[in-house]
């Protein structure tokens, strides 16, 4: 599809270059064909770049001399991706537009490769757009998309850390889907009574697994535990969108110009104790062994009824749709309460290459992405949720009527009803960031070491990991 | 040492015979029966690999295993190519691979008959250098490469991955070793007929060095094909990557991809390599062999 | 001196080249050596020679290619002498090398000396080609599959070993394990090589030697180790030395199929030189690692050459 485009694109200017240059040889008066027409080079993550081909066609309908084109870059986590991205622009090859979970946020904008959007935003003349949007996005996703007071992408999805249940496996054995104001032990008593064991002492269904990586693993313990793993604050900045946009919306009062995670805070007691409990789990037998990304074989337990509970956000509903779950099989919940009820979240979108060689074109593209229309023709949304919109209006209700989960409102309730839930902590260094965590994790995971000797170890690589860092952060 | 006690069974008593018998039937069948078994286990992977790319995606991890493919589920391969440009990854699988190879088989044999039959100041000295360079991989120079290619502008092409591979130590070595083993008797006769420099290497002398050429192809069709280091890191958008790439893509961003379409497109990359196994069975052996006769 | 000899000799180049003499002639040979290496020559320079300095250039810089590289003396060699993960990771790659090379060269040579016995042409032939058929796969093919093989709770493996009364191994989860199975699939796909290598070792080795062994009446192991392994010595050698250079560079089974886990206890060397230049764009401490992976790899070469003086007896 897109591959014969892009050749034959290239093949045809690579003739009208060398027919043109072969007609200035010889001599002969050079007839200038007219060619406004322009190609914006969009890189998208995942392997299927025919998600967003809707969103390409309204742009090709609207602005019939633009081509879209393809940049595809996977990778099997983030730091893969955004490695791809970096060797991508280091290698000299231009991009107009590029993908960025949190987890990559500040790290383009900290390397100077995306481009900062407000002067794009405010000098808008479709202001009625941007006020429409940001209407209908919670301010927390935009201030995780901001870095040192500007914006770097608008917020196109986003998944907060729920928990998904099984409800088969719950009511099998006399659970019930618990209310959204359950708590950690209430988890724990869920997660044990739903473990089945053989006579060996093997464990045939598990009430509780988890994924190996930054986002959901078991960061979502640590924030309701009350701890990071860096200190959160709050860079100044960012009064144009707050004061410009959201004014007198009460979720968006004290936010700022994107977050500073500054010192290491990983072996503070709330982190080991965070720890302690998954590990236990494990210890138990309650949680299976740890991978570093094992998305299948998770799915495989839970459609298949071994497997109770599991982090996930919105973006599970279409996948367990897919996987043949009917509607009813399996449903949500918000994060049991702790020392609180601080959820985590990640959110992506696109951002705006410095080195684009279309910033207009390119920009056009993102506006039409995030606008009513990108929404609703995206198959990220399409026919099925496979990732949570980041406008609140298409994350109703009505979006998960035929997929489930029946507690879909939880998704974006995470956002709206619970104010202390913020970003997964992603500093301009968070590539070598989450190596050090997932290793640390699958240390203390896999019994070679305690989890305060984990977390002990893991504080000290994420100190000299910092103090080995530029100054990203600008003293207040 | 069985066939000694075979030759003369006449002079030993009943006994000691049969339990001679008994070691030798234990001893000519129990490693028989012992390498098949392992021979089964060996091949069970590959048997595995091939039923499971041909069962529903929800049927991979039934316990106990699955053997049969039951369902023929074809679709599967299908799938492969909807998740990724498989297609034109074979082509540039192909490509690469092909491209490097010829490159190898033209430098190497200029190399290797220069090294060979040519006398020249330095010749010795050259020769060990090519020879010490052989023990360096590509792994301990890949970054200065890497920012070569970048400079060239080669990032991100085919070409990032034939142009470096193109030099090859080994392959010259070892069509020198082919080359020396020419009588030099034919070349005096080539030169009284009055072929010139050229013609000897071209007419006379790389005719006569084929099989080397062919163990040279082998040997280096089986390792570029199944590459996979340089082309993780030289190139970048999918489209241009092979398929061993392309296998590592189908597992998905935090391995969400179905294990059978995973295993198809596995299969898949290995029917070429099957084929040129086919082949060129005989020269990859003798390749191999060769390799530590002289080495 | 020959420059000066053909320019006096007035005729020029060309005449110098083309001359129909014995001097012309070896000129002429000469001059079609440099040209027939130049290729190599060239390319070795530009892609292996030459980026072995460069790396050590390199590794005396900070640089993250997207701003001017900073230079900063040793200090990417200090940090490297006390980082936890590099140590572990090269003692990772020094492990396996041991323990992959010792597999595959003891296991090829059983299985070659079992099949030699056999005479029975359809035997050999299945034998030689299921013991071959797994090295043309590619190691992240034999990565992939093996993941799933290798799989706690739904592996087929342990589900064999279990009806064998074997508790579930937790094969790519557990520290103690996961190099362990890193081997066994490295040698899964490399015996093929080894076997081969040996086989034709075996039918090398003439008759006479081994019926004067018969004469002699060495047998069993007695055999093995002053017979056959002595005779065997240049193709034990060949196979030790391409199979430390390959399990030196180990990279895609770990990077596949544990990313380096659990823990750092299945990363290896390269996955660190990996990670640092390609994932945390530091080109200067990634080239670091680089020059001491190719120092490891030089000392490992210098003992390999050593010990072929010493020990290897060729027939």
């Amino acid at each position: 599809m897109s591959a014969e485009k892009k050749m034959s694109r290239r093949d045809l200017l690579k003739l009208a270059g060398a027919g043109s240059a072969g007609l200035v040889m010889s001599g002969l008066p050079v007839k200038v064909i007219a060619q406004d027409s322009v190609t914006i080079k969009v890189q998208t993550a995942g392997l299927d770049d025919n998600t967003l081909q809707p969103v390409a066609d309204i742009m090709v309908a609207r602005h019939p001399n633009v081509n879209v084109e393809w940049v595809v870059l996977t990778g099997i986590d983030h730091e893969e991706v955004a490695a791809k991205i970096l060797a991508l622009v280091a290698a000299g090859e231009s991009i107009d537009v590029g993908y960025a979970a949190t987890e990559a946020c500040q790290l383009f904008a900290g390397q100077g490769l995306a481009a900062p959007l407000d002067d794009r935003v405010t000098g808008d003349p479709d202001q009625d757009f941007w006020t429409d949007f940001f209407s209908d996005v919670h301010p927390s996703l935009v201030e995780a998309m901001m870095y040192e007071g500007s914006l770097y992408e608008p917020p196109r999805d986003f998944n907060a850390a729920n928990m998904y249940f099984n409800t088969n496996v719950l009511a099998e054995n006399g659970f019930d889907v618990p209310g959204s104001e359950w708590t950690k032990d209430d988890f724990v008593e869920i997660a044990r009574g739903t473990t089945k064991k053989d006579a060996n002492g093997n464990t045939e269904a598990f009430g509780y697994a988890w994924t190996n990586r930054l986002w959901g693993s078991w960061m979502p313990w640590i924030f309701v535990a009350g701890g990071n793993l860096y200190t959160e604050e709050r860079a100044p900045g960012g009064d144009w969108v707050w004061d410009g946009y959201y004014e007198g919306d009460m979720a968006a009062d004290g936010r700022g110009g994107g977050f500073r995670w500054r010192e290491p805070i990983a072996n503070s007691p709330e982190v080991v104790e965070a720890l302690q409990l998954v590990v236990d789990l494990w210890q138990e037998g309650v949680t299976p062994d740890i991978e570093m990304g094992s998305g299948q074989t998770l799915t495989g337990f839970y459609s298949s009824g071994l497997l109770c509970m599991i982090p996930a956000g919105g973006f599970w509903a279409g996948r367990l749709a897919n996987e043949g779950m009917e509607k009813g099989d399996f449903d949500v919940q918000y994060w049991p309460n702790w020392r609180n009820q601080k959820h985590q979240f990640g959110t992506g979108g696109h951002w705006l290459a410095t080195v684009a060689e279309a910033p207009d074109e390119a920009w056009e593209f993102m506006k039409i992405e995030v606008s009513h229309d990108g929404f609703q023709s995206s198959e990220f949304f399409n026919p099925v949720i496979i990732t949570t919109p980041a406008r609140r209006s298409y994350s109703q209700a009505n979006a998960f009527e035929t997929t489930g989960p029946a507690n879909s409102d939880v998704f974006y309730g995470t956002l709206d009803d619970h104010p202390s839930t913020s970003p997964i902590p992603a500093p301009p260094w968070s590539n070598p960031m989450t190596t050090i965590f997932t290793t640390g994790t699958s240390n203390a995971m896999s019994g070679a070491m305690s989890p305060k000797d984990a977390l002990d170890q893991m504080q000290q690589e994420l100190e000299d990991l910092t103090a080995r860092q530029p100054q990203y952060y600008a003293d207040n | 040492m069985t066939a000694n006690v075979m030759r003369d069974p006449g002079d030993v008593s009943a006994t000691q015979h049969r339990l001679q018998v008994i070691s030798f039937v234990a001893g000519r069948y129990v490693p028989i029966i012992f390498l098949f078994m392992l021979s089964i286990v060996i091949i069970a992977p590959m048997v595995w690999t091939v039923s499971t790319s041909l069962r529903k995606g929800s049927d991979s991890f039934t316990v106990p295993p699955k053997w049969l493919p039951t369902d023929l589920a074809v679709e599967n391969y299908a799938e492969v190519f909807e998740k990724v440009p498989f297609d034109r990854q074979i082509i540039n699988s192909m490509l690469i691979t092909w491209g490097t190879v010829f490159g190898q088989l033209v430098s190497a044999s200029l190399a290797g008959y220069a090294f060979a039959r040519l006398e020249f100041h330095g010749r010795d000295v050259l020769f060990w250098v090519v020879l010490a360079t052989m023990m360096i991989p590509i792994q301990a120079v890949v970054i200065p490469v890497f920012i070569f290619l970048r400079n060239m502008g080669l990032v991100d092409t085919l070409w990032s991955l034939i142009l470096p591979a193109v030099p090859t130590a080994f392959g010259t070595f070892l069509l020198r070793q082919y080359f020396l083993t020419i009588p030099i008797e034919l070349e005096e006769s080539g030169l009284i007929d009055g072929a010139n420099q050229w013609e000897l290497f071209y007419r006379i002398y790389l005719p006569l060095v084929k099989p080397g050429l062919a163990v040279l192809a082998i040997l280096s069709f089986n390792f570029h094909w199944n590459e996979f280091f340089r082309p993780l890191i030289f190139l970048i958008d999918n489209e241009n990557f092979p398929i061993t790439l392309g296998i590592f893509q189908l597992q998905g961003y935090m391995m969400t991809g179905s294990i059978a379409v995973v295993l198809a497109g596995v299969v898949m990359s290995l029917v070429p390599v099957i084929i040129i196994f086919l082949l060129g069975q005989r020269y990859l052996i003798e390749g191999i062999m060769r390799g530590a006769i002289k080495g | 001196m020959t420059t000066a000899k053909g320019a006096e000799a007035g005729g020029g180049l060309w005449h110098w080249l083309t001359q129909d003499t014995m001097d012309g002639l070896r000129r002429r040979r000469a001059i079609l050596g440099y040209l027939f290496l130049l290729p190599t020559l060239l390319g070795i320079f530009i892609f292996t020679a030459g980026p072995v300095f460069v790396s050590f250039g390199l590794s005396l810089f900070r640089w993250n290619i997207f701003k001017p590289p900073d230079f900063v003396e040793l200090a990417n060699y200090e940090r490297l002498m006390g980082d936890v993960r590099i140590a572990i990771s090269f003692g990772n790659t020094l492990k396996f090398t041991v323990l992959a090379v010792a597999t595959q060269v003891s296991i090829g040579l059983l299985l070659a000396m079992g099949v030699h016995r056999i005479t029975q042409t359809a035997m050999r032939y299945y034998f030689r080609t299921a013991f071959f058929l797994p090295l043309l796969m590619s190691g992240a093919a034999v990565a992939v599959v093996m993941g799933y093989i290798f799989h706690k709770e739904f592996g087929p493996l342990n589900y064999y070993l279990g009806l064998m009364g074997v508790q579930q191994i937790p094969w790519k989860t557990s520290a103690d394990w996961v190099l362990i199975t890193i081997v066994i699939m490295s040698a899964w796909r490399n015996l093929g090589f080894t076997f081969v290598l040996f086989l034709g070792g075996l039918s090398n080795i003439s008759r006479e030697v081994l019926d004067a062994a018969d004469v002699d009446g060495a047998q069993g192991l007695r055999r093995l180790w002053s017979v056959t392994i002595p005779l065997l010595s240049p193709q034990i050698l060949f196979a030790a030395v391409t199979g430390v250079i390959g399990a030196i560079q180990v990279f895609e089974e770990p990077f596949i199929m544990t990313r380096g886990g659990p823990g750092n206890a299945s990363r290896t060397a390269v996955m660190v030189l990996y990670e640092a230049a390609f994932k945390n764009i530091e080109y200067g401490y990634g080239s670091a690692i680089a020059v001491v992976l190719f120092l490891v790899i030089l000392a490992f070469t210098l003992v390999q050459m050593w010990m072929s003086r010493r020990w290897v007896f060729y027939q």
